[in-house]
């Protein structure tokens, strides 16, 4: 009895320990917002906007302003703001991508967790939403 | 044409010199937290470090967003995140300094330099003096930096609890590599 109770805690810590990363292309969106208005707000009051944004899914819409891919790193889809800075999407690692290249002045729309403000607003494992 | 071009390559290396930042998003932050007697990495990677680098005076700066480390285990990010790092009150880590020894490194000449930096650390809203050594490479008009430093994570308020004593080290290895270009 107790070696039976026993087995199945080490069984549910085991599968809380290896608990699969969020599954980003079933992710529900929790905000979607242009990327000139996700970079106003966080120009405006960085603190406001990561009430409202920081470590959600948000889908973010906007022109493509340069699709990057760096030496070992991940691509990257920068979106126009009308600013120096941008909102960059950083696509994920772990999903599969349809393209991973994108048309400069295409409007895109990905979703992606809101990782803050480091000069440009940055997402990570970002999906593109058809 | 062969004062022209002499002309050209004295006027760049005086510009390299004198007014020109080198910039980044891409720099790579690695994080290892691995105790000697831990079976599991515990160790994250950011692709989006920002730098930049002033020529003039050796001005050295980093941020990077805490939530954008990527660990292998899902888990393993929402402690660093929600107990360790917190990253909700605290969402970047930065760094704030200058090269000491500008006068060794010459950032017009293709070549690699050992930098030594030194500077303000902010992780977790606390902020310590650091200081690091580092390669720079310059090549092609870039600059490329690697460094590798400890801390201890005690002297940024990070308490990690005697159960997982085993599995992180008190002391996180930070390495970092970036390629920083001209900034226009």
């Amino acid at each position: 009895m107790i070696l039976g109770l026993g087995l199945i805690g080490v069984a549910i810590g085991f599968a809380i320990w290896n608990k699969p990363h969020e599954n980003m292309a079933k992710s529900k969106a929790e905000a979607a917002v242009e990327a000139t208005a996700l970079f106003k707000e966080y120009n405006t009051d960085e603190n406001a906007a990561n009430a409202k944004f920081l470590g959600k899914t948000i889908a973010v819409t906007g022109r493509v302003k340069e699709s990057s891919k760096t030496e070992g790193g991940p691509a990257k889809v920068t979106l126009e703001t009308g600013d120096e800075f941008a909102v960059i999407c950083e696509l994920d690692a772990l999903s599969q991508h349809a393209r991973t290249d994108f048309p400069v002045g295409e409007t895109v729309t990905l979703k992606g967790k809101c990782d803050g403000l480091n000069l440009d607003v940055q997402l990570s494992r970002c999906v593109e939403v058809k | 044409m062969i004062f022209c071009a002499a002309f050209f390559v004295f006027t760049v290396a005086a510009s390299a010199q004198s007014g020109q930042k080198f910039f980044t998003r891409d720099g790579k932050v690695k994080f290892d937290a691995t105790a000697a007697s831990s079976p599991e990495k515990i160790e994250a990677l950011s692709n989006s470090a920002t730098c930049v680098l002033d020529a003039a005076n050796g001005n050295f700066q980093w941020a990077v967003l805490i939530k954008g480390f990527q660990f292998e285990k899902s888990l393993m990010q929402e402690h660093f995140n929600e107990n360790y790092l917190e990253s909700g009150k605290y969402p970047k880590a930065t760094f704030i300094g200058k090269i000491t020894n500008l006068g060794e490194v010459n950032l017009a000449k293709d070549g690699t330099y050992n930098g030594i930096v030194s500077g303000q650390m902010t992780i977790h809203g606390v902020t310590k003096e650091v200081t690091a050594n580092g390669a720079l490479t310059v090549g092609g008009g870039n600059v490329k930096v690697n460094a590798g430093f400890s801390l201890q994570l005690a002297d940024y308020n990070v308490s990690i609890p005697s159960l997982v004593s085993d599995k992180v080290a008190k002391e996180a290895k930070i390495l970092v590599d970036a390629t920083l270009v001209p900034k226009q």
